[in-house]
């Protein structure tokens, strides 16, 4: 790939953050043994994002440690970087070995979440890759999707040859080994699809057929299950710079509108020995000077102290920060956050009042945030909470609940403390209907209300000292609920779109209602068509897949829901989700 | 304190100086160096480096200094184990305090692959965006000498505290000289302290800066 390194060098000393496209990163591992097939990641963000991502860490660490397979990256360049690559006549070209994307036997696209759409599109034309399965002849690369977004694919299925519904560590390496034998016998691109439809997780959409079901990939033995031991440092600070440990898959709180709740069951937890060993490792050939604990609710990790009493004396040791994130109220223990910096504290209540809490199963209780104040105790002055408008049966009550709260949580700082004064910071998304939840029937509440509910909201919160609130952006709140539920015809609606000129929809700055909004008039479609409430016994465009979690019990959940009644954590014993079918949930 | 030179080639030379900074804290800890930490509520580890090379522009003498404990010789050996050899060292000296080259270097040597001419200077302006805004300056008073270096163009440029980016005066060298240089093209061989007509007598590289004190 020479050619294109001569060339690619003379573009990087006229681009912004050039470390972004010359790969070279630290613990890179050897692309020199011989490939029977080759993949490239391709990740729809900048790499500073995509950097963060440790799905594509894990599977890049799975191909690459195979003796047979090379697996390489690609980011979505910036556009100042693909203006260039026109200019200059050259592909996309993969950061390790720097070959075109169109070279690959396999593209393997990582989509996790709805507003990257375009950019799979923006990343294919810079590639010189038709759009379409469909178009796409032999010469071309199979290309892959798979991540978050592939609980419903329906929307993006027409550009794909596979998409990995669930888990993709075992799922990747068995599609790239019938590939290459395939290739190797020389058949044809439809024969090879044939045989990698029989993978589990595999839905080749040029070949399904009515009726037929795709049951969702998961990893049987998370325990031994192989993990990135030697990451990647990134070039460029990414926005987790640092070492991710995993500490399991799943979630047993059961919140009723959370997609990843659902989908990642059954649950499956990685001892703390494991753990312990996997950080070390990370930091040991990284160097990273940080380290996180990733997971649904890791306060819920059933071995955290013992977790705990390994990795603290280890990172002060070594001067490695241990952060710990995302961590709910009722798990909040003062002991824990004592170890890591002062910065800030962030939970996650969701809705202002007990009743809408119960609805959608958030098991947070008013008594819970008290114990707050043994975070005050020992040092914090700033709190951040997370909230959603727009839930399911939820009222202006609901709303000022919110208000409350940040109430409730000065008094109690200024009973401990009377020092720097609290500073709250309360951020609201609204509440966007997904596939594989409970509330996937509901509607989303239209763009109308949610501006009245923000600006209620901001009025309560102005009256309270040392509260700043920030909001999601109605717009594209509405896309993503649109484009969550949506089916077969989005495909013409996401080209249209970026016909447009709509691509990075997830930067504010560059995000083009607009251009949406016609793409979905010029297919004769409307958002509201897939923002609307849908009926129980409807068919739903992504019923074809198994996921484990039966129909039936998502809908009794939301009875439940509505009915304000709470579902027990499952840690405290099985519910009956149906997930179980799928392998051993490690925490009943 | 131990001072280590090391290059910055190839895809090296796109890492920004303040990543640079991000990625020695982590090379320090991957190659186990033990580094002295200052005293106080906020203690930062005590390692100290030369004036930040321009994006883009490859370096064979960067330097960059570590208060630690261990030797000479195994400060090299554990750094070459923990980066890529775009990044290795080649030297190390040994100061007795930090030789503060942030604030002593003044010039550096940057050779530019096209055959060497010797150029006229006077009058030699350069244009450039800051903040956005454009500037226009006469920097021949910053250019301290021509040379040939193995056939190649050989320029001394003002370093540290007033310096002269090299990728600033491309457009305007390649205007003189006719030809199409870019950033790559350009390669930081040497860098110095002092000043030509000092009482200490001129220019002195910084490796000699560095066993002297």
């Amino acid at each position: 790939m020479e050619e294109y390194k001569d060339k690619l060098y003379k573009i990087l000393a006229q681009v912004e953050k050039p470390a972004r496209y010359c790969g070279g990163e630290w613990n890179t591992p050897d692309m020199s043994k011989p490939r029977k097939a080759d993949m490239c990641f391709c990740f729809p963000e900048l790499y500073e994002i995509g950097m963060s991502n440790l799905g594509v860490q894990i599977l890049y660490d799975v191909i690459n440690s195979d003796k047979d397979f090379a697996a390489e990256r690609c980011f979505a360049p910036a556009e100042d970087f693909a203006r260039k690559l026109k200019e200059e006549n050259l592909p996309l070209l993969s950061l390790e070995t720097k070959k075109p994307l169109k070279d690959f036997t396999v593209l393997g696209f990582s989509i996790g979440f709805e507003l990257l759409y375009t950019n799979v599109l923006y990343m294919l034309d810079l590639a010189e890759i038709p759009f379409y399965a469909a178009d796409r002849g032999e010469e071309y690369p199979i290309l892959l999707a798979g991540g978050p977004c592939a609980v419903n694919p329906e929307p993006f299925a027409d550009f794909f040859d596979i998409i990995v519904c669930g888990e993709g560590e075992e799922a990747d390496l068995n599609i790239l080994r019938i590939i290459a034998e395939s290739r190797a016998e020389g058949v044809s691109k439809s024969e090879i699809l044939k045989r990698v439809k029989s993978v589990e997780g595999a839905y080749v959409p040029s070949l399904h057929k009515d009726g037929e079901k795709v049951t969702k990939a998961v990893l049987r033995d998370f325990e031994n299950a192989p993990y990135p031991e030697k990451p990647l440092v990134p070039n460029i600070e990414a926005v987790h710079d640092r070492a991710t440990l995993e500490l399991y898959r799943g979630c047993a709180s059961g919140c009723r509108f959370c997609q990843a709740g659902f989908w990642y069951r059954p649950i499956r937890e990685r001892s703390a020995e494991r753990c312990a060993e996997l950080g070390k490792k990370m930091v040991e050939s990284a160097g990273f000077g940080e380290m996180s604990l990733c997971s649904l609710s890791t306060g819920d990790y059933t071995e955290l102290e013992k977790l705990e009493d390994i990795l603290i004396p280890y990172c002060e040791q070594k001067r490695v920060n241990l952060a710990l994130p995302s961590l709910r109220i009722s798990s909040f223990k003062s002991d824990m956050a004592k170890h890591s910096r002062k910065s800030s504290l962030t939970f996650a209540p969701e809705a202002g009042t007990q009743r809408l809490r119960n609805v959608i199963n958030k098991n947070v209780t008013d008594a819970e945030l008290d114990n707050l104040a043994e975070a005050f105790e020992i040092g914090y002055d700033s709190i951040k909470l997370y909230f959603m408008l727009g839930l399911p049966t939820e009222t202006d009550d609901d709303i000022a609940g919110i208000a409350e709260i940040c109430k409730r949580l000065k008094g109690l700082y200024y009973l401990k403390r009377h020092k720097r004064g609290l500073n709250i910071s309360v951020s609201c998304a609204v509440f966007i209907p997904k596939p594989c939840t409970p509330f996937q029937w509901e509607e989303q509440i239209s763009m109308e209300e949610m501006l009245r509910k923000q600006n209620y909201l901001r009025g309560l919160l102005r009256e309270i000292k040392g509260v700043s609130f920030s909001w999601h952006g109605a717009e594209t709140s509405v896309l993503e609920a649109a484009l969550a539920r949506g089916d077969r015809r989005q495909s013409r609606v996401i080209e249209r779109a970026y016909e447009l000129g709509a691509k990075f929809d997830a930067w504010t700055e560059q995000f083009k209602w607009d251009a949406w909004t016609q793409a979905f008039a010029d297919c004769g479609l409307t958002m509201g068509e897939y923002t609307r409430r849908r009926e129980a016994d409807e068919a739903l465009p992504w019923d074809f897949i198994d996921n484990g979690v039966s129909k039936a019990y998502l809908l009794k959940e939301r009875e439940l829901g509505y009915m304000e009644a709470t579902t027990k954590n499952c840690r405290e014993g099985c519910n009956g989700c149906g997930a179980l079918k799928l392998g051993r949930c490690t925490v009943c | 304190m131990l001072v280590l030179k090391y290059s910055k080639l190839a895809d090296a030379c796109f890492v920004s100086h303040i990543d640079l900074l991000r990625h020695v804290s982590r090379i320090l800890r991957r190659a186990d160096i033990p580094v002295k930490f200052s005293q106080g509520f906020n203690p930062h580890a005590l390692v100290f480096f030369s004036p930040p090379l321009a994006v883009g522009v490859a370096s064979e003498a960067e330097y960059l200094a570590v208060d630690t404990d261990i030797g000479g010789e195994e400060l090299i050996e554990r750094y070459n184990r923990a980066v890529p050899s775009t990044l290795s060292a080649t030297e190390v000296f040994e100061c007795e305090k930090n030789p503060n080259l942030q604030g002593k270097i003044t010039a550096a040597d940057f050779v530019f692959d096209t055959p060497f001419k010797n150029i006229d200077l006077s009058g030699f302006v350069i244009e450039y965006e800051k903040k956005g805004k454009a500037v226009r300056e006469d920097v021949s008073d910053r250019i301290y000498r021509v040379a040939d270096s193995g056939g190649r163009l050989s320029l001394r440029l003002a370093a540290g505290n007033t310096s002269l980016r090299p990728d600033r005066i491309l457009p305007e060298l390649n205007a003189r000289l006719g030809v199409a240089l870019a950033l790559s093209d350009i390669r930081k061989t040497a860098q110095y302290v002092g000043f030509a007509n000092d009482a200490a007598g001129g220019f002195e590289d910084a490796d000699d800066y560095l066993k002297r004190v």
